[in-house]
C-alpha cells in the first residue's frame, strides 16, 4: 500500500522542484546520472568476476587481516562497497568463505569507500572532470558493442566512470548555480540536534538512493559549494555511512542464513561505528584539524577535511571492532539462528548463490556433495553396514566380520525422504541459473548435474543389491557367505577411498589416484568369472546362486563405476581451468581395460 | 621486431581462443608436472617396499600415474600444435 503511494508522491515532489528551480533540475540529474554511472561501474566490474576476482577472493580469505585488505583494495578499485558486500553475501552463501571472512571484507569495504571522498575532494573538485567524461563516455561505449566479454566489461568501467565524473560536473555546477538564489546554510542546525537531524538526513538520501557514494559526492559538491555547513556535512557523512547499509540487507534477503549474518554485521559494524561518531563528533573534530595539519591541508578546505573525517570515523569503527569478531560470530549465531531443516532440504542453493557464475557453481558442488552424504547413508544402509565404521580406522576385514546382523534399512523410503526432492531442487537450480555463463561454465554444470545422476543411480543398483545380499551374507553355505562379504568390503573399499581423497583433495594426484578403483574394479570383474566357474565345476555353489552373485557383482560395479565417476567431478577443488586439466587426463573405459589386462602379465 | 609480427601478437592477445588455448597449456603442464613427481614418489616407494603385496600395489599405482601422465602429454603436445 505504502508503495504504491510512495512513488507517485516522489515524482510529484520531483516535477515540482523541477518546475521551480531549474539549478534543483540540474543538481537531480547530476545525481541521476552518477547512480547510472556506479550502475554500468558494477556491471562491467561483474564481467570480470567470472574468474579473477574469485580466484583472489578464495585466496584471501584465510586469514582475517586478508580479508580485510581485500575489503579495502577491492573496494578502492571498485568504488562500489555495495558490489564488494553483494559479493561477499553470494561467496557465503555459497559455503566458500566464513563468516568471519566475510565480516572481514566488509569492514575493509568500509575503509575502502573512504577513498571515494578522497577523490572526489582531492580531484574532482579541482579539475574539470567533465572534460574527461566525453572521451570516457565515447571509447566506453564502442568498447560496450565489443563481442568480448572483457571488453565489454571494460568498455562498461571506462562508460560508468566517465557518467560518475559527468555527474560530479552536473552536482558541482546545480549547487553552484543553486547558491546565487539561496542560501541553504541558512536552515543549518547548531548543536547536537543539528548531527541528530543531519544524520537521519544523510540516512534516508542514502536509503534512497541506495548507494551513500552519491550522497557522499552530494555532500561534498554542496560543502564545496558553501551549501552546507561543515558540521552539517560530517553528520551528513555519518547517516550515509548507517544507510548504506541497506544495500547489503536488502541483498542478505534472498540470501541464506550465512548471508543474513553477514548483512546483520554489516549494520552492527556501521550502528557502532555512527553511534561512536555522534557521541565523539567534537573531539573528532578536533582530532581532523590535527591530521589536517599534519598532512598539509589548508583550515578552510573542508571538503578535504571531510574526507579526512570520513577515514578516521570508518578506521576508528574497524579498529573498535576488529578485535570483537569472533564475539560478533558467535552474537550473530545465536540471534539468527537456523531453521530445524530436514535432510532434504538444501543448504547452498539461494538466490544470493545464483548471482554470480563462480559462486552458482561452488553452491551446486556443495549441494551435490550433500546429496552424496545422504546418499552414502543409504548405500552403507544397503549393504547392512554403518556408514561411521565405512569412513573409520578399523580395518574393513573386522568391520566386515563384526557386523553379521541386516541392517532393516527402506532404501526406497529414505531415497524419497532424503534424496529424491533434494535431487529435484539442484536439477532445478541448474536450470535456473542464468546470466552471462561461459562455454566452460555450462560444461561444469553439465558435469556437476551427471555427478548427481550418478548418485541417484548408484542408490537405485544399491536397492537391487540389497535383495540377495542381506539374504545371503549370512547364507549357510560358506562360499555364498564368502562371495556375497567380499562384494560388502569391496563396495565399503570403495566409499571408504572416496572419503579419504574427498578429505585430502587439495592434490591433483590424489584426486587422480580414483582411478585405480576403476582399474581394481575391471580386474575384480575379470577374476570373479573364473572364481565362480571353479565354484560350480567343484558343485560349491548351485549355478543359480553364480548367477545370481554375477548380477550382483554387477550391480557392485555399477555402483562403484558411479560413486567414483561422482567423485572425480566432486572432489576436484580448484578452478575451471584446473579441472578441466584434470579431467583430459582421466583414463578412459578401454585404457582402464587395457591397464587392468596389462596387470594380468607378471610383473 | 617487425610489424607483421608485432600485429601478430595484438592479435594474439586480443583473440580470446588463443588466451583460452595458453590457459589450457598452463593447467595441464601444471597437472602433468604434480604427476610427475607422484610418480617418483610411488617409484621411490617401490623400491624400499620390502613386502611383496605392497610392491605389487606401488607398482600398479606408479603404471597408472605413468598412463595419466603420457596421456597428458599427448594432449600437451596436440593443444601446442594448435597454435
Amino acid at each position: 500500500m505504502m508503495q504504491k503511494f510512495l512513488l507517485p508522491f516522489l515524482f510529484a515532489i520531483l516535477a515540482y522542484g523541477f518546475w521551480i528551480s531549474p539549478d534543483f533540475k540540474e543538481i537531480s540529474a547530476g545525481v541521476a546520472i552518477f547512480l547510472f554511472g556506479m550502475l554500468a561501474l558494477e556491471e562491467g566490474f561483474k564481467a570480470f568476476t567470472g574468474g579473477f576476482l574469485e580466484k583472489v577472493l578464495q585466496k584471501t580469505t584465510n586469514k582475517l587481516w586478508k580479508s580485510v585488505s581485500f575489503g579495502v583494495i577491492s573496494t578502492t578499485i571498485m568504488q562500489s562497497s555495495s558490489l564488494v558486500s553483494v559479493i561477499s553475501i553470494s561467496f557465503i552463501s555459497a559455503g566458500l568463505i566464513s563468516l568471519a571472512a566475510g565480516i572481514g571484507i566488509v569492514f575493509g569495504a568500509n575503509l575502502g569507500t573512504t577513498t571515494g571522498a578522497w577523490l572526489v575532494a582531492g580531484l574532482g573538485l579541482k579539475v574539470k572532470i567533465s572534460a574527461y567524461a566525453m572521451p570516457m563516455l565515447v571509447f566506453g561505449i564502442v568498447l560496450i558493442f565489443q563481442k568480448s566479454k572483457e571488453l565489454k566489461g571494460a568498455g562498461y568501467v571506462l562508460a560508468g566512470l566517465g557518467f560518475l565524473f559527468l555527474g560530479i560536473h552536473h552536482m558541482k555546477e546545480g549547487f553552484e548555480a543553486f547558491k546565487d538564489n539561496i542560501d541553504l546554510t541558512a536552515y543549518a542546525v547548531e548543536g547536537y540536534a543539528g548531527v541528530f537531524l543531519f544524520t537521519l538526513i544523510g540516512l534516508v538520501a542514502t536509503v534512497v538512493m541506495q548507494s551513500s557514494h552519491a550522497t557522499l559526492v552530494l555532500i561534498i559538491t554542496a560543502l564545496s559549494a558553501q551549501q552546507i555547513t561543515y558540521e552539517n556535512a560530517l553528520a551528513l557523512a555519518i547517516g550515509a555511512n548507517v544507510g548504506t547499509t541497506i544495500t547489503a540487507v536488502i541483498g542478505s534477503l534472498s540470501a541464506n542464513i550465512q548471508g543474513r549474518r553477514l548483512a546483520g554485521a554489516h549494520l552492527i559494524f556501521n550502528l557502532v561505528t555512527g553511534f561512536v561518531a555522534i557521541l565523539f563528533i567534537y573531539q573528532l573534530t578536533d582530532l581532523v584539524d590535527t591530521v589536517s595539519h599534519l598532512l598539509g591541508i589548508d583550515t578552510d578546505n573542508f571538503t578535504l577535511k571531510l574526507a579526512v573525517f570520513h577515514t578516521i570515523f570508518n578506521t576508528i569503527g574497524v579498529a573498535l571492532m576488529l578485535p570483537f569478531v569472533s564475539q560478533l560470530v558467535t552474537l550473530l549465531q545465536k540471534v539468527l539462528k537456523e531453521a530445524s531443516r530436514k535432510d532434504s532440504t538444501p543448504i547452498y542453493l539461494n538466490d544470493a548463490a545464483m548471482s554470480l557464475p563462480n559462486t552458482a557453481l561452488a553452491a551446486v558442488r556443495m549441494e551435490t556433495l550433500h546429496l552424496y552424504d545422504n546418499a552414502a547413508r543409504i548405500i552403507a544402509g544397503g549393504l547392512s553396514l554403518k556408514l561411521e565404521d565405512i569412513e573409520g580406522d578399523r580395518p574393513l576385514d573386522e568391520v566386515i566380520f563384526k557386523s553379521r546382523k541386516v541392517l532393516p534399512t527402506d532404501i526406497d523410503e529414505l531415497y524419497q525422504n532424503t534424496v529424491k526432492s533434494l535431487y529435484g531442487d539442484i536439477v532445478d537450480f541448474i536450470s535456473r541459473v542464468q546470466g552471462d555463463i561461459s562455454p566452460e561454465q555450462t560444461e561444469e554444470l553439465f558435469h556437476l548435474r551427471a555427478a548427481g545422476r550418478d548418485i541417484v543411480e548408484a542408490i537405485k543398483d544399491t536397492k537391487h543389491l540389497q535383495k540377495n545380499l542381506s539374504k545371503y551374507f549370512l547364507a549357510d553355505n560358506p562360499y555364498i557367505q564368502s562371495e556375497y562379504n567380499a562384494l560388502r568390503k569391496r563396495l565399503a573399499s570403495v566409499m571408504r577411498t572416496l572419503h579419504q581423497v574427498r578429505h585430502h583433495s587439495d592434490d591433483t594426484a590424489t584426486v587422480l589416484s580414483l582411478d585405480a578403483l576403476k582399474v581394481e574394479m575391471k580386474e575384480h570383474d575379470q577374476r570373479l568369472g573364473h572364481e565362480l566357474s571353479g565354484l560350480i565345476r567343484q558343485h560349491l555353489i548351485s549355478a543359480q546362486i553364480s548367477v545370481s552373485l554375477m548380477n550382483d557383482n554387477t550391480y557392485a560395479y555399477d555402483v562403484a563405476k558411479n560413486l567414483v565417476q561422482m567423485g572425480e567431478v566432486l572432489f576436484s577443488n580448484g578452478n575451471l581451468d584446473q579441472k578441466q586439466a584434470e579431467r583430459s587426463v582421466l583414463l578412459s573405459e578401454d585404457e582402464v581395460e587395457a591397464l587392468a589386462n596389462s596387470h594380468k602379465e607378471p610383473l | 621486431m617487425n610489424v607483421k609480427k608485432l600485429i601478430r601478437q595484438a592479435e594474439n592477445f586480443l583473440s580470446s581462443e588463443e588466451r583460452k588455448r595458453k590457459e589450457k597449456v598452463k593447467y595441464l603442464k601444471q597437472v602433468i608436472k604434480k604427476l610427475r613427481q607422484h610418480e617418483l614418489n610411488l617409484k621411490a616407494a617401490h623400491e624400499q617396499c620390502a613386502d611383496k603385496k605392497g610392491r605389487e600395489q606401488l607398482k600398479k599405482e606408479w603404471q597408472l600415474t605413468h598412463a595419466q601422465r603420457k596421456k597428458g602429454v599427448n594432449r600437451l603436445r596436440s593443444l601446442k600444435k594448435k597454435k
